[in-house]
């Protein structure tokens, strides 16, 4: 599956960094998503972003409509969302981290894997402080479960729903940074600080 | 820096253990709950797959 480039760069799957990315974003999406479905098994709140995704798209706002649709409904919406947040960072957000952060420069597993992390914990921010108090909150107050501000209330839990939507964002960007791993086709220590544009694409 | 990283994800494999454990230890029986109990967990959890990752990046070809 390992691809390479007419630049020079080498993936992990996929030949180019756009359906690299793609795939990435794929296979952590659905990762950290079954993952959230898992937590209460482990006494965490459960997170179910399809449902939660349902409940803006064709759920609560509109009626009640059946849990079953507003789950595949907001599951289309969330696995499109992460894949799509997947191809920005291998077009975007990864090279842009590799020229401005120096340490992130070499194109390494590591550096990859590091940046996956400090992309899925930006996202853990925008969720925590932005999607769930701003679009999710107001759906729910009427039924009793209010967000609170920056998740620190959700379903009957306190801050551990904040705490288990860090670990549902750092399993998503570690599952990122370590799929999406462009490298040096002829090995070495090859940087973004070199890359040229069309490198980069 | 190869040394360094691994050594940084055994620690933070050992610390989230270590939260972990504690967690579960405070986390009262079904259907009480504690919030301390769970956000050891939480981070706990956090701490040991970004310590796995650590492992997988470190293990892969560069």
């Amino acid at each position: 599956m390992e691809g390479e480039d007419s630049s020079g760069v080498k993936y992990l799957v996929g030949k180019t960094a756009g359906k690299s990315g793609v795939i990435a974003g794929l296979v952590a999406t659905h990762i950290a998503t079954i993952f959230g479905l898992w937590f209460y098994g482990a006494r965490l709140p459960k997170f179910d972003f399809p449902s939660l995704n349902g409940y803006i798209y064709v759920g609560l706002p509109f009626g009640f409509t059946h849990p079953d649709v507003a789950f595949v409904v907001g599951g289309v919406f969330h696995y499109v969302d992460g894949i799509l947040f997947g191809l920005i960072f291998a077009l975007v957000v990864s090279p842009m981290m590799g020229r401005v952060i120096k340490p992130l420069a070499p194109m390494t597993p590591t550096t990859n894997y590091i940046k996956g992390l400090i992309w899925g914990w930006t996202l853990w921010i925008i969720s925590s402080a932005l999607w769930m108090p701003l679009l999710i909150g107001p759906i729910l107050a009427p039924y009793g479960a209010p967000v609170g501000v920056f998740l620190t209330s959700f379903d009957g839990y306190g801050v551990q729903a904040l705490l288990a939507n860090l670990l549902w964002h750092t399993i998503w960007g570690a599952n990122l940074g370590l799929i999406f791993s462009p490298r040096p086709a002829s090995g070495g220590a090859r940087s973004w600080m070199r890359a040229t544009a069309a490198e980069m694409r | 820096m190869a040394a360094r990283t691994i050594l940084a994800a055994a620690g933070l494999l050992g610390l989230g253990l270590i939260l972990l454990i504690a967690g579960a230890i405070v986390e009262p029986a079904a259907p009480a709950i504690s919030q301390t109990g769970e956000s050891l967990i939480a981070v706990g959890l956090t701490f040991i797959a970004i310590a796995v990752g650590f492992f997988f990046a470190w293990a892969a070809p560069s």
